[in-house]
């Protein structure tokens, strides 16, 4: 079975338009989406009224979170004190245009969805605000996965599409213990890390959308990337009073700002 | 020479017979550690802290770090991480909150607000729990993947924690893994993650044992360690 995984729609209306109609082309079986379908972009209430209504399964992301609960992340959430001033402006902007429906709605998105041995998160499965990047140690990238009991783990909050295969782990464990010492030897099967990227605030480079396909039966991963007219939201990011880095940066599909020193770093509330 | 030790649990008698037990051996101490769970649901901890905190002659000042009794308590005081003991009355019922709250006094309970979370010293990581929480129970059958985890997480080597109140040490002596990346633009060949000899150590439980005190000593220059068990009665024998 081909199911689509995609993430990050950031209130990109058009983005989500264009990656729904990609996944019929590919004729995917089946839709998930791995939250943050807030923040930054000028459509939130579309946005989420279309996921509603074709009911697709999705988990709370860190944007919706900051919604729902106000923002209340350590100083960490932000590289540096102009992210922290823009990336404020952009959740009032949202917070005080979202229907309370869509709060509702929001509130009671699941941290984490299983189906069969694929679970779905959108930062990790310990904490929506982690980032798991690709150059992550391999070791940590494995308990990511295991600590879900899933054999691929998809994750979106990077905005950066990847699949990450681990395979061939060993490790010679010894006990010692006073009543006595053993030793192990243990092997880990081959899991998957599998990042959708980001529909509606991409920063691979491109300004292109992108998510993933993957194939259930065969357990391949199809990157895909969607062209569409991000100039329309970029009008509408300036014509909606959000900052205009907002638009630049989506029209370069990067991350114009500094990077945070630590990104696997975990958020304390 | 450290001398390391958790779980007193509010147990005068057990902490002098380890205190006695480290002016016998001779050698000096040179850093002592308590990690966590000092105090118990007793009335008996006030009295252990003061001891504590004023040391005889001779004897090493310990470092101490919060535990899981001492995080209870500052949660009932509304002084916690989290707002309300859900840990503690899922694992004890809810007369323990009434228990620990009359146990200790206000005295305590403001040395406990001074105490660190942890410890980081050379190589080592010393907490009460795991780099993960307080409450996290690193026992000898521990997952090796959750292990590197706990350890990777500090960047450290070496992990002593006191959680479980057992002794052991948990060795990963060799560990290998293939990662391979494929992006939009890129495949990367695999590449193996190559990692040996890091380890979580359990110090053993100074007080939750009735005569029987463990504790750990660990040499940082040759990286030795030693499991103490010293037995002890809190009758007065022939005298």
């Amino acid at each position: 079975m081909k199911i689509a995984v995609m993430s990050c729609i950031h209130g990109n209306y058009e983005a989500l338009n264009a990656v729904l109609s990609d996944i019929d082309r590919q004729q995917a079986e089946k839709i998930f989406c791995l939250g943050d379908l807030v923040g930054y972009g000028p459509q939130p209430n579309a946005v989420v009224e279309m996921i509603r209504s074709l009911d697709i399964p999705t988990v709370q992301g860190c944007w919706d979170e900051d919604i729902v609960e106000g923002l209340n992340a350590c100083e960490c959430s932000y590289p540096s004190i102009l992210a922290e001033k823009r990336g404020k402006r952009a959740h009032e902007w949202t917070n005080d245009r979202i229907h309370p429906e869509v709060r509702e709605y929001l509130a009671q998105l699941p941290l984490s969805l299983r189906e069969e041995n694929l679970c779905f998160v959108h930062g990790s499965p310990h904490n929506q605000h982690e980032y798991l990047m690709p150059e992550v140690n391999a070791f940590t990238a494995l308990e990511r996965v295991m600590a879900t009991g899933a054999d691929v783990l998809f994750c979106g909050h990077t905005h950066i599409p990847y699949v990450r295969t681990l395979d061939a782990g060993q490790l010679a464990v010894k006990v010692r213990q006073p009543e006595g010492s053993s030793t192990k030897q243990f092997t880990a099967p081959l899991k998957q890390i599998i990042n959708a990227g980001s529909v509606g605030e991409p920063r691979h480079g491109r300004p292109n959308a992108t998510y993933v396909i993957y194939d259930t039966d065969d357990r391949l991963t199809t990157l895909r990337e969607v062209k569409y007219d991000y100039q329309l939201t970029c009008q509408a990011i300036i014509d909606n009073g959000l900052p205009a880095i907002f638009a630049w940066r989506l029209a370069q599909g990067l991350e114009y700002a500094e990077r945070a020193e630590d990104p696997t770093h975990v958020c304390e509330r | 020479m450290w001398a390391i030790a958790s779980g007193i649990e509010g147990n005068l008698a057990a902490y002098e017979a380890v205190v006695a037990d480290l002016r016998k051996s001779r050698q000096e101490v040179e850093n002592f550690y308590l990690l966590g769970d000092t105090i118990g649901p007793k009335v008996e901890s006030n009295q252990l802290i003061k001891r504590i905190q004023q040391p005889r002659k001779g004897e090493p000042t310990p470092l101490v770090c919060q535990g899981w009794w001492e995080e209870q308590i500052l949660i009932l005081h509304a002084l916690g991480r989290t707002g309300s003991p859900t840990e503690l009355i899922d694992r004890y019922g809810i007369d323990m909150t009434k228990t620990l709250w009359d146990a200790i006094d206000s005295t305590t309970l403001e040395w406990v607000r001074t105490l660190e979370f942890e410890f980081v010293e050379l190589d080592c990581f010393l907490i009460h729990g795991s780099s993960l929480s307080v409450s996290d129970e690193l026992t000898p059958s521990i997952d090796p993947i959750h292990a590197i985890d706990r350890l990777s997480r500090m960047d450290v080597n070496q992990l002593f924690c006191g959680r479980s109140g057992l002794a052991f040490e948990y060795r990963i002596e060799s560990g290998s893994l293939n990662s391979q990346v494929q992006t939009l633009d890129n495949l990367t060949a695999p590449t193996p993650t190559i990692l040996s000899n890091r380890r979580i150590i359990g110090v053993g439980s100074v007080g939750r044992v009735e005569g029987k005190a463990s504790y750990t000593l660990y040499h940082p220059e040759s990286n030795k360690l030693a499991f103490k068990t010293v037995r002890y009665g809190t009758k007065k024998g022939f005298g």
